[in-house]
């Protein structure tokens, strides 16, 4: 018999963590997952967004997850809690690098975007474990943007009546796909409703390797 | 032609609702189930739908308000989730008693304890012999399906009986699926409205729910039995209907997945059904001959079906998703209900129980692959070591 472990392994996949502030953020965190598996859903791949369940309700400004699944094969890890291995890590707000495991699990080749006025190099600074798989850090002033959404709609599984991607989620969004290409930006266009804070991210989004921060020191 | 749309079981179950037209709705918060009043709240605020919104002090509340609504000749809609369920127990079997078609929703959660947010079937299970129709969606499809054809099946005059549409909570209620949302014009032709013959009505003065004396007993059981055992022909009818309808051609009773040469097979309802089919289909790409079947329709409980479904391999594995301390075969009701159906088979098909996901917790990949590879070793002996294995700590 060959490993178990190999036998359920999905190459196509990929994962997206999003961490956010309780109750504040979970909104953007939901949106950010939301519009990139819609976008993706519309070039024909397999996706599936969730929140994470155990975080949930209620815990004000603790931290948070949303997840999302891109594939070009049916996703076959449908009912977990948790994505165990991101490619695409997202924070919505910057101190969530300090105090907190954001990396854990990272492939090699994933991206950390976080919404910052801060160079790359000063946040990398805070990030203690996790880095060897880490490609790049992308910093977006998301904040200045798009005006952050505070609300209970969409919470629990119902739908956000607030629009998609009208707060920090369409912005925090198309720094991703300026990243990895993992959708169009098109697409991600055609579902977001603030088009012109993700607009101008996808302009103005700094990408950093970090090969090169390592190197620099 | 539907609109296919990325939604929740909570979602799903609240479009069902809404297509469905119904005139009461009763609510009181609990997780995970929320999340279908919450969409509901909003659905009736934003004037999407037409019905009457309570706000209930509690769910025992809750089924007194559907009872009374229904009586009083409305289609109503209720649910709730774990200690939500038990809570309002007293209420159940009078609905059934009066025959009410009312319909409740349950996106399950764990009992206290552990009292987490997670999945167990434990909560609706409590109340399987209370004269309700009762069954497990494995998707978001699957639970907007369902609570549209359990309108149709409990409403039928030939049943009358209220249903339990359940979905495992936060796998199947919280996590975004693929839905194909009907078209309303063609619901309402599927499900016309709500007919009562005994309306509730102060023109037309009648006693529901009156005490009665141990003589009227019997007869009135003899009822709500006959009427149980009755719903099979319509549960296949209105299955049948929907397929034809809506292009969704389910099973009633149970669903064979990779079954035709398999040696093995799980037995298992609800959401977790969809992990052990990629195992199944893993398994399958190495030449390993195994199956899954999944129950469909808990009660009333096809026992025919179960039989010629189960009786043709030579190992059976059930999936307990409960807790049922001190039962026979010392796993949970499935196994019971699975022996019982192949009773008379003998020792033939060695029938082993397993529990797993308690807490909520997830059944991985792996505790399903373990679960094929001890009933290889158990068809292979034509006997099991042990009745049942919890995992992960005996397997």
């Amino acid at each position: 018999m060959v490993s178990s472990n190999k036998l359920f392994e999905e190459p196509g996949l990929k994962q997206i963590t999003v961490w956010a502030r309780g109750v504040y953020e979970n909104k953007e965190a939901r949106d950010v997952v939301v519009a990139l598996t819609e976008a993706a859903a519309k070039e024909g791949k397999y996706v599936q967004a969730w929140e994470n369940y155990v975080d949930l309700p209620d815990r004000i400004y603790v931290p948070v997850r949303a997840y999302g699944k891109i594939s070009d094969q049916p996703i076959e890890s449908k009912y977990v809690y948790e994505n165990e291995t991101p490619d695409i890590v997202v924070l919505t707000e910057e101190t969530l690098v300090k105090g907190v495991d954001i990396l854990a699990g990272i492939r090699p080749g994933a991206v950390l975007v976080v919404n910052t006025k801060r160079p790359p190099e000063y946040l990398f600074k805070f990030l203690k474990k996790g880095t060897e798989n880490l490609k790049s850090i992308i910093t977006v002033d998301a904040s200045s943007l798009a005006k952050s959404i505070i609300t209970l709609s969409g919470a629990e599984g119902a739908t956000d009546a607030s629009g998609i991607g009208k707060g920090l989620g369409a912005p925090l969004a198309a720094a991703v796909v300026k990243a990895t290409g993992i959708v169009e930006f098109e697409n991600l266009l055609k579902i977001v409703a603030n088009k012109q804070a993700a607009k101008s991210a996808y302009e103005k989004a700094q990408v950093a390797e970090v090969k090169t921060l390592v190197n620099a020191g | 032609m539907g609109v296919v749309k990325r939604i929740s079981g909570c979602v799903a179950t609240a479009n069902a609702v809404k297509l469905a037209d119904v005139d009461v709705i009763c609510s009181y918060p609990i997780r995970p189930y929320t999340g279908i009043m919450s969409e509901l709240a909003r659905m009736v605020a934003d004037g999407e739908l037409d019905a009457e919104f309570v706000y209930g002090e509690g769910e025992h509340a809750q089924l007194s308000v559907v009872y009374g609504a229904s009586a009083s000749g409305a289609r109503t809609f209720t649910g709730s989730s774990g200690v939500g369920v038990t809570y309002a127990m007293e209420v159940y079997s009078p609905i059934s008693g009066e025959r009410l078609p009312v319909q409740m929703a349950i996106a399950d959660r764990t009992l206290d304890p552990p009292g987490d947010f997670g999945s167990e079937h434990t909560d609706a299970l409590c109340t399987r012999d209370q004269g309700w129709i009762q069954g497990w969606a494995s998707n978001p499809q699957e639970a907007l399906d369902m609570t549209l054809m359990y309108y149709r099946i409990g409403e039928d005059p030939r049943v009358l009986l209220p249903q339990y549409a359940c979905q495992d909570g936060y796998f199947v209620s919280h996590i975004l699926g693929e839905v194909e949302i009907p078209d309303a014009a063609q619901v309402k032709e599927f499900l016309p409205p709500y007919k009562n013959h005994h309306v509730l009505d102060v023109r037309t003065p009648q006693i529901i729910g009156a005490q009665m004396e141990p003589k009227m007993g019997p007869g009135m059981q003899y009822q709500r039995y006959v009427a149980m055992e009755g719903s099979r022909k319509v549960i296949e009818e209105v299955h049948d209907e929907f397929g034809r309808m809506f292009g969704r051609k389910y099973d009633p009773w149970v669903e064979e997945f990779m079954t035709d040469d398999a040696e093995v097979a799980i037995f298992i309802q609800g959401g977790h059904a969809e992990t052990g089919k990629t195992v199944v289909r893993r398994l399958r790409s190495l030449g390993e001959k195994v199956g899954l079947v999944r129950l469909r329709t808990f009660r009333p409980f096809p026992t025919e079906q179960v039989r010629n479904a189960l009786s043709k391999f030579k190992a059976v594995g059930t999936v307990d998703n409960s807790v049922n301390f001190g039962i026979s075969g010392a796993a949970g009701v499935l196994l019971t209900e699975a022996r019982t159906a192949l009773y008379g088979l003998g020792d033939k098909i060695p029938t082993v129980g397993f529990v797993a996901g308690l807490g909520g917790e997830m059944i991985t990949h792996d505790e399903f692959y373990k679960m094929f590879m001890k009933l290889k070793e158990v068809a292979k002996a034509g006997k099991a070591d042990k009745q049942s294995y919890w995992l992960p700590f005996e397997l």
